[in-house]
């Protein structure tokens, strides 16, 4: 055996993966951060030194901006509903193992559903003419007329999210089931002997110990709900109008669709400050939501 | 609650029990065995619905389909919608694509995450830093690196083949298998390491001889897992291949959506031809998946 060699191992074991992350995220930061100031396009990359143009230009864009309050709202919305139907089904199951066992294999299917498969279904489910919402809708007489859900300004967005939680309401569930499960039983069989109500020993015993890692749930969601990009590309495009515009979409029309990458690269950066103050503050705010439920 | 998990305050308790308010209702219902099964119901009547009503339309006549978007077929059912798929567009070939990616992105993934994981759980290769890399790189919206990785694939001259895409699935997906191997290389005791060390083993034949058999449900989880994400990947699969030759199954079937009067029978076929080796996956490996996922996900 080789000691020297030997010392270097564990260096040699993370080399390839250290190498991956300069290729997939430091170089690709800095050659964002480099077009950013130029007015390339996909043909031309690195044309025209502009210095700041494009970060001006993205303050007065009314569309980006639209664009990143929708993406909040989105991940807002779809997470906070998320976790909660995931929080509660998970309570409700957690004694329930057979039942919560056949629950975690279903659970696997709307998140492992391929995104587009996913988009194409909802597509169905809300085609005015075809579909299955308006079927019943018109059949039970909730509506007269048939609604193009993906096609009204006001009704486009909630019905993305609702594939969004659809696919993604499982994977909450079987986070928070997780973490019920591995609470320590001493505390509630000390609770059921002082004879504490369902209710009491909930808000005493149960919030405070979970509280910690589905705040982490929420926070990883919420994380993720802001790459959304899939659905909107399948479901709207963005439309009507740019009703359903989020960060994503935005940067890939302008880049892919418009291919004026110089822009493109500004507003990316501008997303990245964006969800890297985001995380922060999320972080900071986890630590005050902690030190409030533990008292 | 005090430190040895009692209560302090047992007339508070009293009080409780007593007064009968609304979460005293709403614990009651929801615990109640009868709440519990309506509550389940629902739940799996939700998730099972659109993955019926696809699989039912896709077994409809066409002119059912334009007529009537009932949740269960109530003409005949047929399999002209399957024909078609497999008929109008190179199916086949997109799942062979899709296949050939996922697979051979997965085998690289776990050949490169496996050691890197061990390196930097045993001997803290990189301290902080490198594990806030690797999950700072996860949480980064891909769109915001789709520019520069279109230009460096390009540069090479991988554009629009399956070794361009599978090689950029393998990056993409390096995080996600990191933080997955985590939690079960970090429940192997050190002890056992160490008495490998003590015998001779080598860093590498320790983590090969000592540490992977012990690893190896991790190592299935993370593979599907991999695998899964893979076949499902949208984005870059999207700039990425633009032919027959190196399109996935998601970016083939996607064309179904942009074209004028859609197809919908045609469509639910073809995506339930992507959708049924998944599901079959995931029924295979379920109790391993769901271990996975859950373990990795609420670590603090």
């Amino acid at each position: 055996m080789n000691g020297s060699l030997e010392k270097y191992t564990p260096k040699l074991m993370v080399l390839p993966t250290f190498l991956i992350l300069l290729i997939i995220s430091l170089v690709p930061l800095i050659y964002v951060l480099g077009i950013s100031f130029t007015a390339s396009t996909i043909a031309k990359p690195f044309n025209d030194f502009v210095w700041f143009e494009n970060y001006k230009k993205a303050f007065t864009d009314e569309i980006f901006g639209h664009s990143l309050v929708n993406t909040l709202l989105f991940a807002f919305i779809v997470t906070t509903i998320q976790t909660f139907l995931g929080f509660v089904l998970a309570f409700t199951m957690q004694r329930e193992r057979t039942l919560s066992g056949v629950l975690r294999t279903l659970a696997l299917l709307p998140l492992f559903t391929p995104p587009v498969a996913i988009a194409m279904i909802w597509r169905l489910i809300y085609d005015p003419n075809q579909g299955l919402l308006n079927y019943y809708l018109l059949n039970w007489g909730l509506s007269s007329t048939p609604i193009a859900f993906l096609g009204e300004r006001t009704l486009a967005f909630p019905a993305i999210m609702l594939a969004d939680i659809w696919q993604w309401t499982p994977f909450c569930f079987l986070l928070c089931l997780a973490a019920l499960q591995s609470l320590p039983r001493d505390p509630y069989e000390a609770a059921m002997v002082d004879g504490a109500s369902a209710w009491y020993v909930f808000r005493r015993l149960t919030l405070p110990m979970v509280a910690p890692q589905i705040i982490v749930i929420f926070l990883f969601r919420f994380l993720i709900a802001l790459k959304v990009f899939d659905l909107i590309y399948m479901l709207t495009f963005g439309g009507p109008g740019n009703a359903t515009q989020v960060a994503s979409f935005y940067i890939y029309r302008v880049s892919f669709k418009q291919f004026q990458t110089g822009y493109g690269g500004a507003l990316s950066i501008l997303v990245l400050i964006l969800i890297s103050i985001l995380a922060t503050l999320l972080t900071k705010g986890r630590e005050f939501l902690l030190s409030k439920v533990e008292r | 609650m005090n430190k040895n998990g009692t209560f302090d305050n047992h007339g508070e308790t009293e009080e409780i029990i007593t007064r009968k308010d609304f979460g005293y209702y709403l614990s009651h219902i929801l615990l109640g065995r009868g709440g519990r099964i309506v509550l389940l119901l629902i739940f799996t009547l939700s998730i099972l619905i659109p993955i019926i009503y696809i699989a039912s339309t896709s077994l409809k006549e066409p002119i059912e389909i334009r007529t009537s978007g009932a949740l269960f077929p109530t003409g005949p059912i047929t399999s002209i919608n399957w024909i078609k798929a497999f008929r109008n567009v190179p199916l086949v070939r997109y799942l062979f694509n899709s296949t050939v990616v996922a697979f051979f992105s997965t085998l690289l993934v776990l050949t490169i995450a496996i050691p890197t994981t061990y390196s930097i759980i045993r001997f803290k290769t990189g301290g902080w830093f490198l594990p806030a890399w690797i999950l700072g790189t996860y949480v980064m919206p891909p769109i915001v690196v789709s520019i520069p990785i279109f230009a460096m694939v390009k540069m090479v001259g991988l554009q629009n083949t399956l070794l361009g895409l599978l090689l950029v699935h393998t990056m993409a997906n390096m995080p996600i298998a990191v933080w997955l191997l985590d939690s079960y290389i970090r429940a192997i005791p050190k002890e056992l390491e160490q008495a490998a060390w003590i015998d001779g083993y080598s860093r590498w034949e320790t983590l090969l001889r000592v540490v992977f058999p012990l690893i190896r449900p991790g190592v299935l989880a993370t593979g599907v897992i991999c695998l899964i994400l893979s076949w499902n990947e949208f984005l870059f699969a999207l700039i990425l291949t633009y032919g027959v030759q190196s399109n996935t199954f998601p970016i083939g079937i996607s064309r179904y959506v942009g074209e004028h009067g859609l197809q919908f029978g045609e469509m639910s076929a073809a995506a339930l031809a992507g959708i049924v080796p998944i599901y079959l996956l995931v029924f295979l490996f379920s109790r391993n998946l769901v271990e996975g996922l859950t373990r990795g996900g609420v670590k603090g």
